[in-house]
């Protein structure tokens, strides 16, 4: 084979693969790229509550405004965002990696109804969780935690009252919600293992922690890894849970636990200027890919 | 002890385990399950029980017939069905391919895919609306399913891409020696193989329809319009109106449906690769 | 098989992009132009009052009501598209300046001539004007209103000044049951407190107030009734007191009342205590709903929209709103008549209204709730010196109201 009909079916191939995946990736370009791009172009226009229709172009006025916004409050908001996005990795995995593990347990009859069970908060639409968490469960007059803490002749605690506190519930009520998908995905991988490795060793004497560090982790690795990985920016960019329990006008809690959506909200997006808040949306876009380009240089995981 | 009954209790402490988790798991539910039931209009009391003291399904009544909740039922199911169809339809080639072929610029567009998802959808709202008006696809069922179906093309390209790599190509690879066509290699073994990704990836995209009613609202004005989540959020108590058990009823109700889906799929996810050979 | 059909899908949708169809407009049909669409956020009494006396101008106009949760927000984002908009909508008056400077509301004077709007009480019409424009045309008003459980407060022993008020609560606040609960830290119910002490949160020319003496005098003095209340106080937990019994007095929206008397309560309504340090009564905001139109339906469905704003003009049609409201219809000539010079309520509401203070119209209030929001909290529930966060808070409202801009 001459190296021109190589090229030419390399070219063949690729223009092969963009066939197939062109409706997938169009709707992508139409629904995900370019409102990106349409926010970009809003982000240096002065389109605001006094020039809806009749903006025009301003240039990088809105990002010298926007830099404003980047103080200390947006500073810790960045640090805490960080460990919210952490923590709740983190506990996903291990808890959802247990549970699922569990689940798995030989002779386990009734395996499918707990896995029904577990998986129900997922068929509920999120605000109505958040919703029954805040005012059934964290409600410090009337809420059931207190109720019951209060049966137990303890103090009752104000769940979204205090900085930590608050984080705490966030973190419990995130795990709810993102827990059933975390322990589908993790089951299914881990039924994926063929029995027979283990099998063979149990034989050659491995103890559970040896088969689940080089059998197990290593096996379902490769499968959940895509899932993690959106799960690690749906957790990013988590704002119901956080705003919704703490951050709402008129019930706010006291508690400043906020993440770096939440806080440009605060200063950015209930202005209604449009191009202001477009510009910090970009740069925070920015700073994500930032941040993921720096992990990936770091840990070299990312085995596409 | 013998070995055996060993296993058994092995067995009934994780059992019970499970009772238990599943009960603390299912308390807020529980919860509204109570409300909903409750005769008394609130949403909070200060001895709450998980019986209710006035039991009522006037709740219930509510919603099935004060609410046009068949018409919000049938408007959601034309919406989940055909975005699952044109997501899957979609999603299953380009994941393919991106797992098996290699060519300029898929790392690329791999890459931008996940950071892409990251970018805070609060302004993108804003955008799409702008690009769906000059299309007409402002309250049409069309637009919203293209909304859908865009916002989880990522989920379902990278989700099944991910599965797909873990599938050894050794079995393909056999099957083509054997004399499949291209098209029978990915229909007779590929897809039966990757059955535990496809049902997640089904299931988080009915989800995502079913529970949507951001776009739902603002993209479809018009009650007639209104998709399950749409008119369940119209029924929000808010300070002024709602009534908190007719919506915990909603919510209840609506989740329902959802909730058979996933024991159905559950079988596929279970069943899914018992041959064995998956690469490590 | 399937693939080309989602192919070729894709590609009639790119089409579509690339040639931009838009919907054909021109010309409405005449079906349209008498279908009106009404938004509104409001209970299904009040809907169901709307629904019956609208009903009558069928069938020349055809009256589509809808119920949208997040109405303000919607508006925004379809306001100028007329394929998706409402023709008119029912709401509070203290959105339209935001919608008058999109450019997406239009005066009512263009429709109603402005003398045959002289039957209503001044105040609502001042509400409904922004910059020199009449924008709403009023049915009802609504303010907060002191109200009382009777099983634990007489009629004649309602604190008649907050310092009675204050000493109420002292003695009964303790072992789960609250002398009198508020909002407390929610801007909507603290500004009743900010105007007695005649400060302001959003001052008339759209600068915010909240480092004047006014200010930090009343934040200081409500924060010592704040902390006789429990720390959560948001509207279910508030309501859910009053509701149990629990809490004796409060502040509330006469939405409250309807259930309140389904929970077995015997509610009374009494003026706002007057503030000692002031000599005034606790002073909240008015709000004045009605219906405000769009500009494309002024323009392009006038006849219809003309019908429908006159009929509800009819003042017999403003009382059975209020009454389904529990609120005080907007027209003078309304109080003469003996349904509403009876009602104890809506009489106290009025009686509330004449220290009432508008709620500001213009689009700075948007940030302010937020701002003011954080200032009630870092005072009444983090307990941070009062001056020191008015004066953060004073900042914070200046630039973000310089970032609308």
């Amino acid at each position: 084979m001459n190296s021109d009909t190589k090229k030419k079916k390399k070219r063949a191939d690729t223009l092969f693969a963009y066939l197939w995946s062109a409706p997938s990736l169009l709707l992508i370009f139409l629904i995900v790229i370019f409102p990106i791009l349409y926010t970009g172009y809003i982000s240096v226009t002065n389109m605001n509550v006094y020039h809806w229709n009749n903006y025009e172009f301003i240039g990088l006025q809105n990002y010298k405004d926007a830099l404003l916004v980047f103080d200390n409050g947006f500073l810790s908001a960045l640090f805490r965002t960080i460990l919210w996005t952490a923590v709740n990795m983190v506990l996903q995995l291990i808890l959802a990696y247990v549970l699922a593990s569990l689940l798995n347990i030989k002779g386990l009859r009734l395996r499918n109804v707990y896995r029904t069970l577990l998986i129900f908060p997922w068929a509920m639409p999120g605000y109505v969780s958040i919703l029954l968490w805040k005012t059934g469960m964290f409600n410090s007059q009337f809420g059931l935690l207190n109720q019951w803490l209060t049966k137990a002749g303890l103090e009752p605690v104000k769940w979204l009252g205090s900085n930590f506190m608050a984080f705490f519930s966030c973190t419990v009520v995130n795990l709810w919600l993102a827990l059933p998908f975390m322990i589908t995905i993790i089951d299914g991988a881990l039924q994926s293992i063929d029995r027979s490795f283990y099998e063979s060793a149990v034989l050659e004497g491995a103890t559970w922690f040896e088969r689940t560090r080089y059998i197990t982790l290593p096996m379902i690795r490769p499968i959940i890894a895509p899932s993690v990985i959106i799960t690690v920016f749906t957790t990013f960019k988590q704002f119901d849970v956080i705003y919704l329990l703490t951050q709402q006008v008129g019930s706010k809690t006291g508690a400043d636990i906020h993440t770096i959506l939440t806080y440009a909200y605060e200063k950015a997006f209930i202005t209604n200027n449009y191009g202001y808040s477009s510009a910090i949306s970009m740069m925070i876009f920015a700073m994500l890919i930032v941040f993921s380009w720096l992990s990936k240089a770091n840990t070299k995981e990312a085995s596409i | 002890m013998t070995r055996r009954s060993l296993e058994r209790v092995k067995l009934a402490v994780v059992n019970l385990f499970f009772i238990l988790l599943c009960f603390a798991v299912l308390i807020p539910i529980l919860y509204a399950l109570s409300v909903s039931l409750n005769a008394d209009n609130s949403l909070l009391s200060a001895n709450f029980s998980f019986l209710p003291k006035h039991f009522t399904l006037r709740n219930y009544r509510a919603v099935f017939v004060d609410e046009p909740i068949m018409l919000w039922l049938k408007n959601s199911l034309i919406l989940a069905v055909i975005t699952l169809l044109v997501s899957l339809g979609t999603g299953i080639p380009a994941a393919y391919i991106f797992s098996r072929k290699r060519f300029a610029g898929r790392r690329l567009i791999l890459n931008a895919l996940v950071l892409l998802y990251a970018f805070p959808s609060l302004l993108s709202m804003m955008a799409l609306y702008k690009l769906l008006t000059p299309m007409g696809l402002i309250n049409t069922r069309l637009g919203l399913i293209i909304v859908y179906t865009g916002t989880m093309a990522v989920f379902a390209l990278w989700n099944m891409k991910g599965y797909f790599d873990t599938i050894p190509l050794e079995i393909e690879e056999a099957a083509k020696v054997d004399g499949a066509s291209p098209v029978q290699i990915v229909t007779r073994i590929v897809l039966p193989l990757a059955r535990p990704t496809i049902a997640v990836t089904a299931m988080m995209i009915l989800i995502y329809v079913w529970n949507e009613y951001i776009f739902a609202i603002n993209f479809m004005t018009g009650s007639d319009t209104y998709t399950l989540a749409a008119g369940l959020n119209s029924l929000q108590a808010t300070e002024m109106s709602g009534s908190w058990p007719v919506f915990s009823a909603a919510s209840l109700v609506v989740s329902f449906p959802i909730l058979i889906i996933f024991f159905a799929l559950q079988k596929n996810m279970t069943t899914g690769l018992t041959s064995g050979g998956v690469k490590g | 098989m399937r693939r080309t059909g989602f192919l070729s899908l894709t590609v009639a949708a790119a089409v579509m992009l690339m040639c931009g169809c838009g919907a054909a407009n021109s010309k409405l049909s005449e079906e349209e132009a008498h279908r009106i669409v009404i938004w509104h956020d409001k209970e299904d009494a009040v809907t169901g009052v709307l629904e019956e006396k609208l009903k009558e101008l069928e069938p020349e106009v055809t009256i589509v009501l809808e119920k949208k949760s997040d109405l303000t927000e919607s508006l925004k984002m379809v306001g100028n598209n007329p394929s998706a908009a409402p023709d008119m909508y029912f709401f509070a008056h203290d959105k339209i300046g935001v919608y008058a400077e999109m450019g997406i509301l239009s005066p009512i004077t263009d429709i109603i001539p402005a003398e045959e709007l002289s039957g209503y009480m001044q105040n609502t019409l001042e509400a409904a004007t922004y910059k020199g424009e009449i924008y709403q045309l009023p049915i009802y008003y609504e303010t907060l209103l002191f109200l009382y459980n009777r099983r634990y407060m007489s009629d004649d022993a309602v604190p008649e000044t907050t310092e009675e008020l204050y000493d109420y609560m002292q003695e009964k606040t303790g072992g789960g049951h609250y002398g009198f609960v508020e909002q407390h830290s929610t801007p909507y119910y603290a500004a009743g407190w900010i105007n007695g002490f005649g400060g302001r949160i959003l001052n008339d020319d759209g600068t915010p107030g909240l480092n004047s003496d006014a200010v930090i005098a009343a934040l200081a003095y409500h924060k010592k009734f704040a902390d006789l209340m429990p720390g959560e106080t948001e509207y279910a937990t508030v309501n859910t007191l009053f509701n149990e019994g629990m809490a004796h007095a409060t502040i509330g929206g006469p939405w409250l009342i309807p259930t309140v008397r389904e929970s077995g309560i015997d509610v009374g309504a009494a003026p706002m205590p007057v503030i000692d340090e002031t000599g005034t009564p606790i002073a909240p905001y008015m709000g004045v709903q009605g219906i405000q139109v769009l500009q494309y339906a002024a323009s392009n469905k006038t006849e219809s929209v003309e019908k429908v704003l006159r009929a509800l003009m009819d003042p017999e049609v403003q009382i059975s709103l209020a009454q389904a409201s529990g609120c005080a219809p907007a027209s003078e000539e309304c109080y003469t008549m003996p349904e509403i010079a009876d009602d104890e309520i809506v009489m106290t509401m009025k009686e509330t209204a004449e220290h009432a203070v508008p709620m500001p119209n213009l689009p700075e209030m948007d940030v302010m709730w937020t701002v003011v929001g954080n200032l009630l909290t870092d005072v009444n529930m983090s307990d941070e010196d009062v001056a020191e966060s008015a004066e953060k808070a004073q900042e914070e409202a200046l630039s973000l109201i310089k970032t609308m801009q």
